[in-house]
């Protein structure tokens, strides 16, 4: 825990962290903004998932915003805070100051990815609260219909939301890991985040063809929507399961192949 | 050989082989804090460290000399721990590098290359965070260090804004910090202006008088000589010289002699010591009399009528040279031992090239 916080303390230190936030903060709150300033709502299946739904219901606003989210911002922001942590100091010089210190190379690598995860937690929070404090003010707040047509209670819809972030979460984990795993190969921060969204943007596009269908069920990339199920009467659990797994096994094989190469790595800078 | 050559053999105490068990002798009644043994570190084709083993004992300011590329600072890694020795270890007292590093890394503080530190943050609150890792770093103790290095007023501005030289102190505040066994500066005077050099020569020298073992590495002989008691002098990685630092200096105990006639004088001096012992620099005269041979050459000459100006060591231009041509010499083989003494005769500006 000592490790994280003092990890934590560094991201604070640098601006960079603040223009990730703010951006996320900044989606759910222009989402409702748009939706209120403009004329024609979007009809009901229209535009993104949620979308039709926030004008008559605010708590539609954080589902609305990850599900645009996820697109882009997130991966990319994942992306970042899996790599600045490693090859970020590296690049910077301190790693060897910090590696000088008696602290394990796996209290390190650990740390490291453990305070990429924390900063996506605060991104995500930032986006939910921000998102239901705007839709809230905007367009109030009340039970939600599902997708399949039943209806439920604000606190039940409440703890789905928390669920389809925590989906969320378990998606972006994997582009945290992808993003470590690129910094112990590599000491600079840009070609590691790059190297990630690379390969997430590759997979994506495969994903879009039918033809790499057999790969969709490996790759983590193509369980994008799956948060949708949460908000069927009763869940559809099946498709979250198989992301979870296609999650689990993505996350478990690049932080053991990072922990492989990181605790011989010689360290130059 | 020349006369060079056998000062050369005749000057390091310990000997120059690595095969002996050195620690055990040197260090005699004191632990040996820090040892390295076969330490080898090879890069692709280059070998940059090659079955290096020295001792450190406690108490030591120890002085890790080198020219630049001898394998200094990927030695003093491989200590840290940051990279992995190809073959050989470390020991720190009884932790071995680089598998028990972190036990290790408790009983050492320093630095590799020049110190870095978040920029954004004062060197306050720096010490603070890479204290805690790993340890404890209490305020008065920070404030002390800051003290020590000369940098208290300056603690709460960002290290952003600092000149390399206080980059460089807090270098060695962080060193010290957590009251470390071993303290490793790896060039800790380079890039510094004058004064600044003199401050942290000082600051050893007190770290020193004081008990704190320290590991300095540098690429100047005579800053070694200041302030260290005893040191190594390596090359292309391996050892060319180990023990007490007055053993490292050339044992040839030439003079330069000013007279009003130095054309007469040299005769002089070569009837006296032979062609061997004579020779010119820059106009100076450089005559290698030996100990007892330079009040017989003062008498000779003021018998001959010749007025005697100066009579000095030559020895402090000689340093460089004979640093020069330490590390030249074992480059090659004997073909070239020839060519370093040469060096080492020739005034100091051309030897440096």
């Amino acid at each position: 825990m000592g490790s994280l916080s003092r990890e934590f303390t560094k991201i604070l230190f640098q601006r960079r962290t603040y223009v990730g936030w703010v951006g996320l903060l900044a989606v759910p709150v222009l989402i409702v903004v748009a939706l209120d300033l403009s004329n024609s709502k979007p009809a009901p299946g229209e535009g993104p998932p949620f979308f039709a739904q926030i004008t008559n219901n605010g708590i539609f606003t954080p589902l609305a915003a990850i599900g645009v989210l996820s697109f882009f911002l997130f991966p990319l922001i994942a992306a970042m805070a899996g790599a600045f942590p490693l090859a970020g100091e590296a690049e910077q010089g301190t790693m060897k100051t910090w590696m000088s210190r008696p602290v394990s190379r796996t209290a390190i690598l650990f740390s490291k990815w453990g305070v990429a995860i924390l900063y996506i937690v605060v991104g995500m929070l930032l986006v939910g609260l921000g998102g239901l404090a705007a839709g809230w003010a905007v367009f109030g707040v009340h039970p939600l219909v599902t997708q399949s047509g039943t209806t439920i209670s604000i606190a039940m819809g409440l703890e789905r939301i928390v669920l389809a972030n925590l989906l969320i979460l378990a998606a972006l984990l994997c582009m945290v890991s992808l993003a470590l795993f690129f910094s112990t190969l590599s000491n600079s921060s840009l070609t590691a985040a790059i190297s990630a969204m690379v390969v997430f943007v590759v997979l994506t596009i495969l994903n879009s063809f039918s033809y790499f269908d057999f790969m969709k069920p490996y790759t983590f990339t193509s369980y994008d929507m799956a948060f949708i199920n949460l908000f069927r009467d009763p869940i559809y659990w099946q498709p979250i399961r198989h992301a979870l797994l296609a999650y689990g096994a993505t996350v478990a094989g690049l932080l053991l192949v990072s922990w492989l190469i990181f605790r011989r790595k010689d360290i130059l800078t | 050989m020349t006369d060079t050559d056998q000062a050369l053999v005749g000057a390091p105490a310990g000997g120059t082989s690595g095969d002996a068990e050195p620690s055990a002798q040197v260090c005699a009644d004191r632990p040996v804090v820090l040892a390295t043994h076969g330490l080898t570190k090879r890069f692709g084709k280059l070998l940059a460290v090659d079955h290096l083993d020295l001792a450190v004992c406690r108490g030591d300011v120890f002085g890790f000399l080198g020219p630049n590329g001898a394998g200094k600072t990927t030695t003093i890694r491989m200590i840290f721990g940051l990279i992995f020795p190809t073959s050989g270890h470390i020991d720190v007292l009884d932790h071995r590098v680089p598998g028990d590093r972190v036990a290790a890394l408790r009983h050492l503080g320093g630095f590799v290359e020049v110190p870095a530190f978040y920029p954004n943050m004062s060197a306050r609150r720096n010490l603070r965070l890479i204290g805690a890792a790993g340890g404890r770093a209490t305020e008065e103790r920070i404030s002390e260090v800051l003290d020590t290095v000369g940098l208290l007023a300056r603690g709460d501005s960002k290290v952003g804004g600092y000149s390399h030289g206080m980059k460089q102190r807090l270098g060695i505040a962080n060193a010290l910090l957590a009251r470390p066994e071993v303290i490793i500066l790896d060039e800790p005077t380079s890039g510094l202006d004058p004064q600044g050099m003199k401050d942290v020569r000082e600051l050893v020298r007190e770290l020193g008088a004081a008990g704190t073992t320290v590991f300095l590495s540098s690429h100047l002989l005579h800053e070694v000589e200041q302030v260290c008691n005893r040191a190594v002098i390596i090359n292309r990685g391996r050892t060319v010289i180990e023990g007490p630092v007055s053993a490292l200096r050339p044992h040839d105990e030439a003079v330069k002699v000013v007279t009003g006639d130095q054309q007469k004088a040299f005769e002089t001096a070569r009837a006296l010591f032979g062609a061997q012992g004579v020779s010119w620099d820059e106009g100076n005269l450089i005559v290698r009399a030996g100990d007892e041979g330079v009040p017989e050459l003062v008498r000779r000459l003021v018998a001959d009528g010749i007025a005697v100006r100066a009579v000095v060591p030559a020895v402090e231009q000689g340093l460089e040279d004979f640093f020069l041509e330490l590390t030249q010499s074992s480059d090659v083989d004997a073909g070239r031992g020839e060519r370093a003494a040469d060096a080492a005769r020739s005034p100091a500006g051309e030897a440096r090239g």
